[in-house]
């Protein structure tokens, strides 16, 4: 019957109510909150709580700056500095991450050692498990300059010690490589599922076709990653220009400002000289690159099998 | 005259009553109308607050208040307490840091004690003696604009400890008495064999900022800001005493400007290094065996005289209480901050691994003579600058500045001359974005 009225029956409302509810207490409201006070001069040893609209809405008696926060930020050659150093860790480390997942993935796909196998996937989720904190904490002994394991082994084969995280370069270097840490086995694991969906008979007629590896990879087994690598580069990219934790820890941004990427900034911003309204519309201008990245990513990379 | 005998009477009756009450304060007493208050405070995770955890079971069970304490890492602190004053949240008592007492003064989060004292006149004990702590202390941690707020709880100052068996070794049987004599006749003899003379804290942060940075303006003569509130780095001597920090790094152990307080605390401890200036909480760490190689072997002395005096490192919490408590909470909240700073708990403070401001407290041969870092401690509370670090609301932004520059001075990315030039450029940009310079603001640091 062409002519059904799509009608919604208060039944399936009540069911998708408590998602909505959450998603917009917990997301959507918050990120209102903020957009509202990226228009103010909120300096927060300065402002007055004066109760909650609708006991939701918090009201601060903060004058409202329209656009000058944004304004600012544009002539802000730090936060600048900072936004170009988080592209350049997300240039260096996310091809990495794709690359070095994905030869992982691939070595799990060949047959045999299945029991080895199994346990280098579980081996696989403890870095993605392990909390940033720790990660971070686990970074600082690694790197550490006298009795870090790090510089044990470069001391015994280069003879001479480094200084990981007192070097500005090194110290980017230090960071990047917990990150690649932390989040290779991500993207091994996604595209090692990605590989599980190529049908069988295909794959296997492609091998009596050709005996070159990376034949099958283009020609059968990428299809079907694409959609797994999109995944990947929207998350890590978001991941990647949120990036906090991990390097508040090992470096706090330092030295000078050579690990300081947009977060750490943002939040130095917001938290240290407590500019509220201004480290809103740092946020938000980080969110909007974010969104419009993604959309690049599904627009040229992801297509359907 | 019966009449005038019954008046006498009586009057010595009221006499002998009110005399009754004023000897006859005590906490139990005065702690009455608040039992089973809840106040909420923060704590750090060192020295002085473990001490006050310690303790705290008597407070409660003599007054029947309820302590509700939360640990927070010293770098997130102010953010907690920020948060929770500006939404009415449930801090009863603010820990205060030296340097945010302006911001929580200026911004109305605390209660100074003349105005408490006018509402809970009850609760003050008579004993308690504003004017037996360290006038510096007080001044420096607990008043702003002429105003106390809250007495001092966790006091430092910077010391030199030392490896007295590193210096024997090479042939000097007391620490340096000055800086120029630690840079050239200590610090060649007591670097090599992979050992070094001296380590300086210098990680990016409140570290940089105050351990290491401001620790060499000072003691040559230099300051922040000149009386104007301008940049004064430029100045001959605050110059002379940033230079002087950089000659000095090569006595020092690679990679230092990623040294935090335990990254120095430790080199000291495992004998890698025979001096460090550190705060004197952290003597129960190195005199510790279980966490240091040199429990033996370890001296203390103030820190080393600069050309214009000896200007050691000064910091330290003062605990008031918060304008958004109830009056309940307020009266217990004082009765105990109150218990913490007093005369009665000092000792015992101290015996727990605190440190008391009260200058009563270290009149005690024993304690003294137990505890070898009192000595030179009440020396350097002699003579400090208050305004070590300015204390105004401005100082985290401040602070943040002279971190990224000073690390980048000690890596040499940038030169003194410049690296000066630019934090002072900055500095003086959020000094007049914050009213200073066009009358808004009065000049207090």
């Amino acid at each position: 019957m062409p002519t059904a009225k799509k009608s919604y029956s208060t039944g399936a409302f009540w069911f998708v109510a408590p998602a909505m509810i959450v998603l917009l207490v917990v997301g959507i409201i918050p990120l209102l909150f903020a957009l509202w006070t990226s228009f103010q001069q909120f300096i927060l040893p300065k402002v007055h709580f004066k109760g909650a609209f609708a006991g939701i809405w918090p009201i601060f008696d903060a004058p409202f700056v329209w656009l000058s926060n944004y304004r600012d930020l544009l002539f802000d050659e730090s936060f600048r500095d900072a936004l170009g150093r988080s592209f350049l860790f997300l240039i260096i480390n996310l091809p990495i991450q794709v690359i070095l997942g994905l030869i992982i993935a691939l070595l799990l796909h060949r047959p045999g050692h299945e029991w080895l196998k199994n346990v280098t996937r579980i081996a696989l989720v403890i870095p993605m498990a392990t909390t940033f904190a720790v990660v971070g904490l686990i970074g600082r002994l690694l790197f550490n300059g006298d009795f870090g394991i790090n510089n044990y082994f470069w001391n015994l084969f280069f003879g001479h010690k480094m200084e990981w995280l007192a070097d500005p370069n090194l110290a980017f270097v230090s960071i990047s490589i917990m990150d690649c840490w932390q989040w290779t086995p991500f993207c091994a694991l996604v595209l090692f599922s990605s590989l599980t969906m190529v049908p069988i008979e295909i794959e296997e007629a492609a091998k009596l076709e050709t005996d070159r590896w990376w034949h099958i990879l283009r020609k059968v087994q990428l299809p079907f990653l694409l959609p797994g690598i999109t995944a990947i580069l929207i998350l890590r990219t978001a991941d990647i220009l949120k990036m906090f934790d991990v390097v508040f820890i090992m470096t706090r941004g330092g030295p000078g400002a050579a690990t300081e990427l947009i977060s750490i900034y943002i939040q130095r911003i917001g938290f240290r000289s407590f500019e509220q309204g201004m480290a809103s519309a740092q946020a938000i201008v980080l969110l909007i690159i974010t969104i419009i990245l993604s959309r690049l990513y599904i627009r040229f990379i992801y297509r359907e099998v | 005259m019966i009449r005038l005998i019954r008046r006498l009477a009586l009057s010595a009756t009221c006499l002998a009553l009110t005399a009754g009450i004023a000897g006859a304060w005590t906490l139990e007493e005065a702690a009455k109308p608040y039992k089973g208050t809840q106040i909420s405070v923060i704590f750090l995770d060192r020295p002085g607050y473990r001490a006050i955890m310690k303790m705290l079971p008597d407070f409660e069970k003599r007054t029947g208040i309820k302590v509700n304490y939360e640990i927070v890492p010293y770098e997130s602190t102010l953010e907690k307490e920020v948060r929770d004053f500006s939404s009415n949240g449930d801090l009863t008592v603010a820990l205060v840091d030296l340097v945010w007492i302006g911001t929580f003064a200026d911004s109305d989060y605390i209660v100074s004690i003349d105005d408490l004292k006018k509402q809970f006149p009850n609760i003050f004990d008579p004993n308690y003696e504003l004017s037996d702590f360290f006038p510096l202390l007080l001044n420096a941690f607990g008043t702003w604009n002429g105003t106390v707020y809250g007495p001092p709880f966790d006091n430092y100052s910077g010391l030199l400890f030392y490896n007295k068996k590193m210096l024997k070794d090479a042939g000097f049987d007391k620490p340096p008495d000055t800086w120029d004599d630690l840079l050239k006749v200590f610090a060649p003899k007591l670097t090599q064999n992979g050992k070094f003379a001296y380590a300086l804290q210098s990680r990016r942060g409140e570290t940089q900022s105050c351990d290491s940075f401001m620790r060499f303006i000072w003691p040559w003569g230099g300051s922040l800001l000149d009386a104007k509130f301008k940049s004064n780095l430029l100045s001959q001597q605050s110059q002379e005493g940033l230079n002087f920090r950089q000659q000095l790094i090569k006595y020092m152990p690679p990679g230092i400007v990623d040294f935090d307080h335990i990254e120095a605390v430790n080199a000291l401890a495992q004998g890698q290094v025979a001096m460090i200036t550190e705060w004197s909480a952290f003597y129960s760490t190195l005199a510790d065996p279980k966490s240091s190689k040199i429990v033996d072997d370890l001296g203390v002395a103030p820190e080393p005289k600069g050309p214009a005096g000896r200007k050691p490192a000064l910091g330290g919490f003062s605990l008031a209480v918060a304008k958004q408590a109830n009056d309940n909470q307020k009266a217990a909240s004082w009765l105990f901050i109150q218990w913490a700073t007093s005369k009665d708990t000092a000792k015992e403070y101290v015996e727990n691994g605190g440190v008391s401001g009260r200058q009563s407290t270290y009149k005690d041969p024993e304690l003294v003579k137990k505890y070898p870092f009192i000595e030179p401690m009440v020396e350097s509370w002699q003579q400090g600058v208050p305004e070590f670090r300015p204390r105004f609301a401005e100082w985290p932004q401040l602070s943040e500045i002279v971190a990224e520059v000073g690390t980048n001075m000690m890596i040499g990315s940038t030169s003194i001359k410049q690296g000066s030039e630019e934090i002072g450029k900055r500095v003086e940009d959020v000094l007049s974005k914050a009213g200073y310079y066009d009358g808004k603001k009065k000049l207090a640091q």
